[in-house]
């Protein structure tokens, strides 16, 4: 087990490390970096001293070589706009994206699972058809526009709740259900079909043929058989949450890591862009170790095979 | 035939009249389109749904919401169809030479997969986006860099599987060359599942392409493209509604024909899909 760890740790660093190399390379390979690290509107003879300071005259393996051994130490440089420390500016909005992610999740789950777990133990029923059809609709509507229309209605029509921003309980209403509607849409179809499988197999059968309750035939015997694809889903998920948490954020203006990355983006920040795709790489790899490291729980056959 | 299927059916002829209208729209936006989509008037701002000549109403230039709500499927089902074709081709060829060869490129291939795929799809299109350059070209090229690891996933795991089946061991056991068994056995039995990847990637790629032009990249104004609408729609929440509300419509309801479309594929192409 604790060779499997250290193993996919070290699988982890790799990971991050290459994204890093990946990003550092297309900054420069499409053309004058210079020009991505500054506004559109400098003077000329301001590039070039820029360039120098910045040490993009140097031969590219020393550029890299300083990247990486700053990257090792955590040193992703300035904030060309904020002129503070890339990495501690991107940790310092990591808990709001955290908070605003786990809430989303809570909500996905408790929706999600329910309405799947009850779509297919009344298969064809009316509760079915609604649950169903409402997440086939919330697969298809984008998060934007349902975080649009939700302004509209409930700050601008309505005045209940606040249009973006962080404070109280009100103002994770509206972000939270846009980050959720998408996820807890897939959640509820696959946690319906894999049920529907469980159904199917014989110690379900057996189960009911010994005569026991019916809730614990769906309680006991389907649902943690029934639980791994939607763990493996709901982890891929978790992490797709990050993404989901750009354009979320930026929407309700929620001082998150997603809106501080559409930001550096758009100021051409990349010292900041670099340490954020460090920051949600770690992020993403980490619950995808957690996400596996359940499967060993929820099913003992695949410990076998995470051994070897 | 059974509730299942006949309800299967009725959801994959819904998702195709969705689609077929979003075509229809495309195609025919020159036709269908009352006003330039692009010409302002504004003496005719901001007027509300219902107005003479404006039935969708007009946005604060005065431009047409009905017609830039048409020739903004045009950019949506334009840039869909050249993303989805490129990392088809692009992650099928990958996916084909990984799986039939082998051998260390085909491990490299997928730990490659694995690293891009440790990066929510979103944020890496929209990091390639704004590194590459806005417009038309880049955001689909933006968009395929994102999105071939799952077809070439996919079609590796194909490949893989059919390579062991007998009509494959026979046909090499006859002598029959490498590159006519790759094309004349194996690329048929893939080809299945390159269409049903697609058909799912293509409601995504329209999504993140609005949702890309939202956030300010890919697609710049004056395109009248669906995301770049919601956008602008944003500053005049307050007293103009429908510029968010058509435009965002209009984008919910082909990504649901689209989407309805391709799990209806799966289910005729694949069983083994079903969900």
């Amino acid at each position: 087990m604790r060779a499997y760890l250290l193993s996919r740790l070290a699988q982890t660093a790799l990971v991050v490390f290459l994204s890093l190399t990946a990003v550092f390379f297309l900054v420069r390979l499409s053309g004058d970096p210079v020009l991505l690290f500054l506004p559109m509107d400098i003077q000329a003879k301001d590039v070039n001293e820029f360039r120098q300071r910045l040490g993009f005259n140097d031969p590219l393996p020393v550029q890299y070589a300083r990247f990486v051994s700053g990257a090792v130490r955590g040193d992703f440089g300035e904030s060309l706009r904020y002129r503070r420390d890339a990495l501690r500016l991107v940790l310092e909005r990591l808990p709001a994206t955290l908070e605003l992610g786990v809430t989303a999740l809570l909500l996905t789950f408790c929706l999600a699972i329910p309405v799947g777990i009850f779509s297919a133990t009344r298969r064809g029923s009316l509760f079915d058809y609604v649950g169903m059809g409402a997440a086939v609709l919330g697969q298809a509507i984008p998060g934007f526009w349902l975080g649009l229309m939700l302004i509209y209605f409930f700050s601008v029509r309505l005045g209940w709740l606040p249009t973006g921003g962080i404070g109280g309980p009100a103002h994770f209403v509206m972000p939270c259900v846009v980050l959720a509607s998408f996820y807890a849409a897939r959640i509820a179809r696959l946690t319906r079909s894999s049920v529907l499988d469980t159904l199917n197999e014989e110690y379900v059968l057996t189960a009911r043929a010994k005569g026991l309750a019916e809730w614990i035939v769906i309680g006991k015997h389907t649902l943690k058989n029934s639980a791994i694809p939607i763990v493996t889903l709901a982890g891929l998920e978790t992490g797709q949450l990050l993404g989901g948490a750009v354009i979320t954020e930026t929407i309700f203006a929620w001082p998150g890591l997603g809106r501080l990355t559409v930001q550096a983006l758009q100021n051409r920040d990349f010292p900041v862009v670099l340490a954020a795709v460090f920051v949600i790489s770690v992020t993403y790899t980490l619950i995808n170790l957690a996400v596996d490291l359940l499967y060993g729980w929820l099913d003992p056959r695949t410990r076998r095979e995470v051994a070897v | 035939m059974s509730g299942a299927a006949l309800r299967r059916n009725g959801l994959g002829f819904l998702g195709l009249t969705l689609a077929a209208l979003a075509v229809l729209a495309a195609l025919a936006a020159p036709v269908l389109a009352p006003h330039d989509p692009v010409k302002a008037d504004l003496s005719q701002g901001l007027k509300p749904p219902g107005s003479p000549g404006h039935p969708l109403g007009t946005d604060q230039l005065g431009r047409d919401t009905l017609s830039r709500v048409l020739y903004g499927a045009r950019v949506a089902l334009f840039i869909g169809l050249c993303t989805v074709l490129l990392t088809a081709i692009v992650g099928g060829i990958l996916g084909l030479l990984a799986g039939f060869f082998g051998g260390w490129p085909g491990q490299a291939l997928m730990r490659l997969c694995d690293v891009q795929l440790s990066f929510p799809f979103i944020l890496l299109a929209l990091t390639i986006n704004a590194i590459v350059g806005l417009g038309l070209r880049n955001i689909s090229i933006s968009l395929a860099a994102a999105g071939w690891v799952a077809d070439a996933r996919v079609v590796r795991g194909e490949v893989l599987s059919v390579k062991q089946r007998d009509y494959v061991q026979a046909a090499a056991a006859l002598g029959t060359g490498r590159a006519r068994i790759l094309f004349r056995h194996v690329l048929p039995n893939v080809a299945p599942s390159i269409i049903i990847v697609a058909s799912l990637q293509f409601s995504q790629f329209i999504v993140a392409e609005a949702a890309i032009s939202f956030l300010g990249f890919g697609v710049q104004p004056p395109t009248p493209a669906w995301g770049s609408m919601l956008s602008e729609s944003r500053d005049f929440l307050y007293i103009a509604w429908w510029l968010a509300a058509f435009p965002g419509a209009a984008l919910a309801l082909t990504a649901l024909g689209v989407n309805l479309v391709g799990d209806w594929l799966r289910d005729v192409l694949d069983p083994k899909f079903r969900v």
